[in-house]
C-alpha cells in the first residue's frame, strides 16, 4: 500500500545513513481507532448522509493535542483556535465529575453562519455537509460569529476576514485524516457518517447535546456526544468565574443610533409636510438636509468595522435570507431616497410628488431599522433576541423629532415647534419604558437565564455608572430640558429655546449611544464551556 | 503607508501564508510550513519516548508529526511534542556562552568560559580537594551525553560527588528495584497496558504528564478491563477510572503492605513462584502483622471493605499491571513504597508475563539513560558501587587505571547542596536543570548556590539558574545534536540532527569533550580519538554487554529501522526484550531471587498544625515542560497556563471566603507565596490543596520542605504543611478537632511510633 520512496532523510554523512523516508499517508498505525494514521477509512456516503464529528467525553483525557494539532495544521496563530477545549465539573471529592468538550465546527444542517451571511461567503458542501468558508468573498463583518450558538466563525485579525473549522476537507476529500482525529490518543475524536433525516428525527435530542453547549436544534448541530452516566447535578463550567464585556462595536453603536435619529427627524419632516397641506408652515430643503445628515454620516461609518471596507457593497448580496443584507440595501436606499428628497424641495417640484416619494422614503426607512433590529434577533445572543431590540432601535426616534424641532426652533417656527417637541417628549417617555421593560426582562425571560443573568452582572458590575448616566440623561434630555424649552417656545423665547433644545438634543443623543454602548457590550452569547485562563477563547 | 491603507481596507486576506499543499510523506499540510526534508527523531520532553519526524525548511525547524510506525505513539503526540519544534527557535535561548561581569551576563567565547572554568576547579580541588567540585545533572541529555560526562566528572574531575534531578523524580524506583530485584530497570511494557486485565495507576496523573501512555490504555479492548486510580487527589486520570481509590495523602506504604496482608491472610498468595524465586517470605509475613486491614483503613482512609476488593482485583486477573510515577517516588518512604508494590507483584506472580508487572514511568526523555550510564547511583551498566569485581571489569573495559574508579556513591542532590552549605563543596556544575525552581525549599537553596566560588548552568535556556551562575555554556538542544534516548519501557530510540546549533551554542557532547581538553591528559585518557556522540555509544556498547541493561546488539541504523529497540538487546536477544524477569530473565542478585522488603508506613515528617493545617500536594500540566524553560515562549502552550493556580475544596473555600478567580496567599514554616489565583474544585478533599510546580513566578517550591527518602534521596514534595491566607480571611483555615476518642489514641500512637522509629533511623544513618 506504500506509494514508492518519494523522499529521503538527509542524514549527517558521518553516521553513514541514508534511510527511504515512505509516505505514511496510506499507512495504517495499530490503534485501533482512527487515531494516529494520516489515512483515514471512511466509508462513502450514502443518499441523505453527511460527515459529522462524533466525540467522546468519557475517553477524553484533556490533553488539548486536539487544539496544538489543529493549529499546526493550519499554520494559524496561538490566539485563532479552530478546535477549543473547555471543561465542567461538579461532584463533591471523590465523587468528583469533571468533563471535556473538545469542539470545533458541528457542520449545522442549518448552519446560521450560512443563513445570516450577508455575502454569502459559507457554502454547505452539498456532497459531504461539510460547511465551509470562502475566503475570498468574505468582508469580515463577523455577523456570522454573532449568529453561532457556538461561537465557531472566529475573525482572523491579521486576514481582515473570519475563519473557521472546515473538517480538514481538502484532507477528507483525499483519504486523509483531518488534524485533530489524527492527534487524538484517546481516540475521542472521529469522523462518522450520518443520515440527516434519522438525526433529525430522533436522535439528535439525545446524542447532539452537551451540558453548557447551546440546545442542537437550533442550528441542527450534527456532532455526536458521547457522554459519562451519571453526570452530577452541580456542574458548572471552569470558566464561571471570567465574565468579560463583549466588543464595544463602537461604529455600529454610532451608525444605529444616527441612523434611527434620520428616520425620526424623516418622519416629523413628513408629518410637517402633510400638515402644511392644511396650512402650518411649510417644511424646507434645510430641513430635509438636516435629518438626513446623521444616516448619510452613520451609514458609512459602519464599513469601519468591517475586516475589508473596500468590498463593504458586497453586504447587500444575500438580500433573500439575511436581515444584515437586507439593512444595507433597504438604508442605503433610504439615504438615496432622503437625498432625492432633499432635490424636490431644493427645485421646488410639485408638492403630491415630493408627498409621494416621502411616503416611500419613510416606509423604506421604517422598513431599514426594523431590518437593523432584526440583526439582532438572534438566538445565539439572548440579550439581543428580546423584542425590546425592535422597540428601543424605534424608540431613538424621538431624537430625530428633538432635531426638527430644534430646526424650526431656530428658525422660530412657533406653530411648529410646540407640537414637534410635545411629540417628542412622549418618544423620549416611550424610550424610557421601553428601557425600564428590557432590564425588566432580563428576569422575566425563561429561557437562557444563565446568559441573561450574566448580562446583567455586566450591567449592574461592569457598567453601574454608565447605565446610572442612560437613565439620567434620557429624563434630562428627553422630558425636562425639553419641557423647559417648551415654556420658553411658548412664551415666544426662540433663542432660549433654541439653546434649551440643543442641549436636549445633545444630552438625549449622548443618553442613546450609551444605551447603545451598553447594548453591544453587555451581551452574554450562548457558547461552550471554556477554560479556567483562557475561558471561552472568543 | 500605502500598505497600511490596502490593509486598512482589507485587500490582502494572506491567502498564500494560509493556504495548504501536498506533502509526499504526510499529505495536506500547511503549504507556508512545508518541509525541504523530514528527519527521524524521537521527543526530547517526557519519559514516554514518542518517535517522530522533524520538518525542516530552509535549516529551520517548522513541523513535528508524529511517525505513526512507532510502536510508542502511533503517530501520535502530546500538545508539547506538536509544537516541539517551536521550542528550538525560543527567544528563551542562550545563544553564546556568558560570563559573570560586574554582576552581569556577558557574552564571551568558549576558550575563555573553558579556561575560567578549568582554573577555577583546579584551584579549588588543589586547596580543598577534588570532591569540593561537585556536578549535578540532568535526564534531558542524550545517552552519549550522560555516559561522557559522567565519565569526565567520576574519572577525569575525580570527584564522586555528581548526581542529577532525577533524583528528583526517579531515584526512588531505582532504588527500590535494586532492594527489590537487585538491580534497577523497568520491568513491563507500554503494550502490557493492552494487554492488562487490570491496570493500577498508583500516584500516576498520566492524563496530564504522559497522554500517549492513555493510548495504549485505550488500545486495550478487553471486556474485562478495569482501571483503578489511587491518589489522594481526583486527578484528569482519576477519570479514566473503573475505580477511584481517594486515598489519604502519603499513606500508600500502608495501603500495599496491607494489601500483601490480606493476601496471605486470604491464602491467595502463588506459593510455587515465591518459593522458587524469591527470599524473605518469612520474615514479609511476620513484618506485615503490624497492617491489620482495620489499621490500614485507619490510616488510608480506604474501609476495610474496599481493601479486601482492592486485593481481590490483584489475584482475580491473569495480568495485572502496576505503574506509578511521582505520587510514589517523591516521598520521605519512597524507595519502600516501591519495594511494597513490587512485594505484591512477587507474592502473586505478577511479573514477567504479558500485561503484568510493577511498572515505574519515568518523567525525563532520558531519566533512563543517565540512570544506566551516567555513573551517579551506580557505575555505567547498572554495576554497584563496592562492587569490585565489577569495578575491575568496567576498568579493564574501558582501559583506564582502577584506582580511578570510583568505590562508593558520592553525595546524593541534598547532601551536595547541605555540602555548599557547609562550604564543603565550593564549585558546582549544573547541566540542564533549573533547581531554583525544581528543588525544596528555595529561599534557603538561593542563599547556599550564593556561597558558591563557581557556579557554572550548561543550558540550552535560561533557566532561573542559569541567571545567577557565575559562567553559563551556552548549549544546544534537542533537533540540534545527535544520540539516543532510553523511554520507561526501556527503549533506546533514536534521536537525529536536524538544524544546526543556534547561534554559538555546541551540543553537551561537544562541551564535554572540549572542556575535558583543559584538564592535564584527561582527554587523552578517557576520550581516545573520540569526535562524536557514536564513538561514546561504541563504548557504551562494549561496557553494556553482559549487563541486564546490555545495548551491545544496538546499532543506530537498527534503532531507526524499528523505531527504537527495547533493552537488553545482544546477540541472543537480536531485536530486544519486552519484558524483564519473564523465565528466562533472572533476577539480578546474587543468587538470582528477588527480595521481600519490610518496609515501615511512617507518618508524615511535617505534620499539619494549628499553624498549618493543609496539606500542600504539588504536581504539574499537561500544557507545560518542568520549570518552563522550555515551554514559556510557545504561546500555543502558555496561553492555556500562564500562571500557577491552587485548587480549594468548595469546603475550604466558603471558610475563606474566596470564590474561583480571587487570588490567594500560602504559606509554610519555610516562605510565602502570595497573589495565587484560586480554583475551587471538588478535585481536592477538605484541608488538601493542589498547586503545580512549573511557575517562578508562584514559586510553590518557596514552602516545600527539606524532607527526603534516606535511600533513594528524593524530596518528599507531595505533601507539605501549609496555611492559606485570603483577602477576607487573612489568618487562614482552624485546625478540624479530631472528634471520636479513640481515633486521637490512633493518631497519638502513631506519632509516638515514629518519634522512635525516626530515632532508629537517624541513628543507623550516623
Amino acid at each position: 500500500m506504500q506509494t514508492p520512496l518519494e523522499s529521503f532523510i538527509d542524514h549527517k554523512a558521518d553516521t553513514g545513513m541514508q534511510t527511504p523516508l515512505e509516505s505514511f499517508i496510506d499507512h495504517k498505525a495499530d490503534t485501533g481507532m482512527q487515531c494516529g494514521s494520516y489515512g483515514i477509512d471512511i466509508p462513502a456516503l450514502k443518499e441523505g448522509e453527511q460527515y459529522r464529528f462524533h466525540f467522546d467525553a468519557v475517553a477524553c483525557v484533556g490533553c488539548r493535542c486536539c487544539e496544538v494539532a489543529c493549529n499546526e495544521q493550519n499554520n494559524n496563530p496561538a490566539d485563532i483556535k479552530w478546535r477549543r477545549v473547555g471543561e465542567v465539573e461538579g461532584g463533591e471529592f471523590p465523587a468528583f465529575t469533571q468533563m471535556l468538550n473538545s469542539m470545533a465546527c458541528n457542520h449545522c444542517v442549518d448552519p446560521e453562519c450560512l443563513i445570516g451571511c450577508p455575502t454569502e461567503s459559507y457554502i454547505k458542501i452539498e456532497e459531504t455537509g461539510i460547511v465551509i468558508h470562502d475566503d475570498d468573498t468574505c468582508i469580515g463583518c463577523q455577523y456570522c460569529t454573532w449568529n453561532c450558538p457556538y461561537g465557531v466563525p472566529v475573525f482572523h485579525e491579521e486576514r481582515n476576514i473570519v475563519t473557521k473549522c472546515h473538517m480538514c476537507h481538502e484532507r477528507l476529500d483525499v483519504g486523509q485524516s483531518p488534524a485533530c482525529v489524527q492527534a487524538c490518543p484517546a481516540g475521542a475524536i472521529e469522523i462518522e457518517a450520518v443520515n440527516i433525516q434519522e438525526w433529525l428525527d430522533e436522535k439528535i435530542d439525545e446524542e447532539g447535546n452537551m451540558p453548557f453547549l447551546p440546545d442542537a436544534r437550533i442550528t441542527n448541530s450534527t456532532t455526536r456526544y458521547t457522554l459519562p452516566d451519571n453526570l452530577p447535578e452541580d456542574m458548572k463550567e471552569v470558566d464561571e468565574h471570567i465574565l468579560n464585556p463583549a466588543h464595544k462595536e463602537l461604529p455600529l453603536v454610532f451608525m444605529t443610533v444616527l441612523t434611527q435619529i434620520s428616520l425620526g427627524g424623516f418622519l416629523a419632516l413628513f408629518l410637517g409636510d402633510t400638515m402644511s397641506l392644511f396650512g402650518f408652515e411649510s417644511t424646507n430643503w434645510i430641513m430635509a438636509l438636516l435629518v438626513m445628515l446623521p444616516a448619510a454620516l452613520g451609514l458609512p461609518l459602519s464599513a469601519l468595522h468591517l475586516g475589508r471596507p473596500f468590498l463593504a457593497l458586497t453586504a447587500i448580496k444575500n438580500i433573500k435570507r439575511s436581515w444584515l443584507s437586507r439593512e444595507a440595501a433597504a438604508l442605503g436606499a433610504f439615504i438615496g431616497l432622503m437625498g432625492g428628497v432633499v432635490a424636490l424641495y431644493f427645485f421646488e417640484v410639485n408638492t403630491t410628488l415630493r408627498l409621494t416619494i416621502e411616503a416611500l422614503t419613510l416606509s423604506v426607512g421604517i422598513y431599514g431599522i426594523y431590518a437593523q433590529a432584526m440583526i439582532y434577533r438572534i438566538r445565539a445572543r439572548p440579550s439581543w433576541d428580546r423584542f425590546t431590540t425592535n422597540l428601543k432601535f424605534f424608540g431613538v426616534a424621538y431624537v430625530g423629532i428633538f432635531l426638527l424641532a430644534f430646526i424650526s426652533s431656530v428658525l422660530s417656527l412657533s406653530d411648529v415647534v410646540i407640537p414637534l417637541i410635545a411629540m417628542g417628549m412622549l418618544g423620549a417617555l416611550a424610550q424610557l419604558f421601553f428601557t425600564y421593560e428590557d432590564t425588566r426582562s432580563l428576569d422575566t425571560i425563561e429561557e437562557n437565564q444563565y446568559q441573561l443573568q450574566r448580562t446583567k452582572r455586566l450591567l449592574n458590575e461592569n457598567f453601574a455608572r454608565v447605565k446610572v448616566g442612560r437613565i439620567m440623561s434620557l429624563v434630562l434630555g428627553g422630558v425636562v430640558l425639553p419641557l423647559l424649552a417648551l415654556v420658553f417656545a411658548a412664551s415666544g423665547s426662540f433663542g432660549l429655546a433654541s439653546l434649551v433644545m440643543l442641549l436636549a438634543l445633545v444630552i438625549s443623543s449622548l443618553s442613546e449611544i450609551s444605551d447603545r454602548f451598553l447594548f453591544y457590550t453587555t451581551v452574554v452569547p450562548l457558547s461552550m464551556a471554556g477554560g479556567f485562563f483562557v475561558g471561552k477563547q472568543r | 503607508m500605502i500598505q497600511k491603507i490596502k490593509d486598512f481596507l482589507g485587500f490582502d486576506i494572506k491567502a498564500k501564508k494560509y493556504k495548504l499543499s501536498h506533502d509526499d510523506t504526510f499529505g495536506m499540510i500547511s503549504d507556508a510550513n512545508k518541509p525541504d526534508k523530514w528527519v527521524y527523531s524521537t521527543c526530547g520532553y517526557c519519559g514516554v519516548g514518542c518517535g517522530l519526524y522533524i520538518g525542516v525548511k530552509n535549516g529551520k525547524a517548522v513541523y513535528t508529526k508524529g511517525d505513526p510506525k512507532h510502536d510508542v505513539n502511533m503517530g501520535t503526540l502530546c500538545p508539547k511534542g506538536l509544537s516541539e519544534h517551536q521550542m528550538i527557535n525560543s527567544s528563551n535561548r542562550i545563544l553564546a556562552p556568558l560570563i559573570k561581569c560586574n554582576g552581569k551576563l556577558q557574552k564571551s567565547s568558549w576558550e575563555k568560559v573553558f579556561t575560567t572554568v578549568s582554573d577555577s576547579f583546579k584551584k579549588i580541588q588543589k586547596e580543598h580537594g577534588n570532591k569540593a567540585v561537585a556536578v549535578i545533572g540532568t535526564g534531558q541529555l542524550l545517552t552519549e551525553e550522560f555516559y561522557t560526562l559522567g565519565k569526565f566528572v567520576q574519572l577525569g574531575l575525580g570527584t564522586n560527588n555528581y548526581d542529577g534531578n532525577t533524583t528528583l523524580c526517579m531515584a526512588s524506583a531505582v532504588m527500590g528495584y535494586k532492594q527489590s530485584l537487585g538491580s534497577d530497570g523497568p520491568v513491563a511494557s507500554y503494550e502490557d497496558f493492552q494487554h492488562a486485565d487490570t491496570i493500577f495507576l498508583i500516584g500516576a496523573n498520566i492524563a496530564d504528564n504522559h497522554p500517549i501512555l492513555t493510548l495504549h490504555i485505550n488500545k486495550n479492548k478487553k471486556a474485562n478491563k478495569k482501571v483503578i486510580v489511587i491518589d489522594p487527589r481526583a486527578s484528569k486520570t482519576s477519570q479514566m477510572a473503573d475505580l477511584y481509590i481517594p486515598i489519604n495523602p502519603r499513606t500508600d506504604l500502608a495501603l500495599y503492605n496491607g494489601l500483601a496482608y490480606i493476601v496471605i491472610e486470604q491464602g491467595w498468595e502463588n506459593e510455587g513462584y515465591i518459593k522458587a524465586n524469591t527470599n524473605g517470605y518469612k520474615e514479609l509475613k511476620k513484618h506485615l502483622q503490624d497492617y491489620p486491614p482495620q489499621e490500614v483503613a485507619n490510616i488510608t482512609g480506604i474501609d476495610v471493605k474496599t481493601l479486601y476488593e482492592l486485593a481481590r482485583e490483584f489475584v482475580s486477573q491473569d495480568a495485572v499491571l502496576s505503574a506509578w510515577t511521582m505520587g510514589v517516588n517523591q516521598s520521605f518512604m519512597g524507595t519502600d513504597t516501591v519495594s511494597a508494590i513490587i512485594n505484591l507483584h512477587l507474592l502473586t506472580g505478577h511479573i514477567g508475563r504479558e500485561g503484568t508487572g510493577p511498572f515505574s514511568i519515568t518523567g525525563q526523555c532520558n531519566a533512563m539513560g543517565t540512570r544506566e550510564t551516567g555513573f551517579t547511583s551506580s557505575l555505567p551498566g547498572y554495576r554497584n558501587f563496592g562492587d569490585m569485581a565489577a569495578l575491575k571489569e568496567y576498568a579493564s573495559i574501558v582501559n583506564v587505571p582502577e584506582e580511578i574508579v570510583p568505590t562508593s556513591r558520592g553525595y546524593k542532590y541534598a547532601d551536595i547542596i547541605d555540602a555548599i552549605d557547609r562550604g564543603e563543596i565550593k564549585a558546582l556544575w549544573i547541566t540542564a536543570t533549573n533547581p531554583l525552581v525544581s528543588f525544596v525549599n528555595q529561599e534557603k537553596l538561593r542563599k547556599t548556590f550564593a556561597k558558591l566560588d563557581m557556579l557554572v548552568v550548561q543550558d540550552a535556556f535560561l533557566s532561573d539558574t542559569a541567571e545567577v551562575a557565575d559562567v553559563v555554556f551556552s548549549a544546544a538542544t534537542w533537533g540540534e545534536k545527535e544520540g539516543v534516548y532510553t523511554n520507561s519501557e526501556r527503549r533506546c530510540n533514536r534521536t537525529n540532527k536536524a538544524v544546526e546549533p543556534l547561534g554559538d551554542s555546541k551540543s553537551d557532547f561537544d562541551i564535554i569533550l572540549e572542556f575535558s581538553k583543559y584538564f592535564e591528559g584527561v582527554n587523552e585518557m578517557l576520550f581516545p580519538s573520540w569526535s562524536k556522540p557514536e564513538d561514546a555509544f561504541t563504548e557504551w556498547k562494549k561496557v553494556s554487554k553482559g549487563q541486564l541493561c546490555d545495548y551491545s546488539g544496538i546499532t543506530y541504523e537498527l534503532l531507526q529501522e524499528h523505531g527504537g529497540i527495547q533493552w537488553p538487546c545482544n546477540e541472543e536477544r537480536p531485536l530486544g526484550t519486552k519484558r524483564l524477569y519473564s523465565a528466562d530473565i533472572p533476577f539480578r542478585t546474587p543468587d538470582q531471587k528477588a527480595k521481600f522488603i519490610c518496609g515501615d508506613w511512617f507518618p508524615m515528617a511535617e505534620a499539619i498544625s494549628g499553624e498549618f493545617p493543609v496539606i500542600l500536594n504539588t504536581g504539574r500540566t499537561v500544557e507545560q515542560w518542568h520549570t518552563r524553560t522550555k515551554t514559556k515562549t510557545i504561546a500555543i502552550l502558555n496561553d492555556l497556563v500562564p500562571e500557577a493556580w491552587v485548587d480549594v475544596s468548595p469546603k475550604d473555600a466558603l471558610k475563606l471566603k474566596v470564590k474561583s478567580g480571587d487570588r490567594m496567599s500560602l504559606s509554610s514554616a519555610r516562605g510565602r507565596i502570595d497573589d495565587v489565583i484560586v480554583r475551587v474544585t471538588g478535585s481536592v478533599r477538605e484541608g488538601s490543596v493542589f498547586v503545580p510546580f512549573h511557575f517562578n513566578e508562584q514559586l510553590i517550591n518557596t514552602l516545600t520542605n527539606d524532607s527526603f527518602c534516606p535511600k533513594s534521596g528524593e524530596p518528599n514534595f507531595k505533601q507539605t504543611a501549609i496555611q492559606l491566607h485570603s483577602k477576607k480571611v487573612p489568618e487562614g483555615l482552624v485546625i478540624q478537632e479530631t472528634e471520636i476518642s479513640g481515633e486521637i489514641a490512633h493518631k497519638k500512637s502513631a506519632y509516638e511510633g515514629v518519634a522512635f522509629k525516626e530515632k532508629e533511623l537517624t541513628i543507623s544513618k550516623a
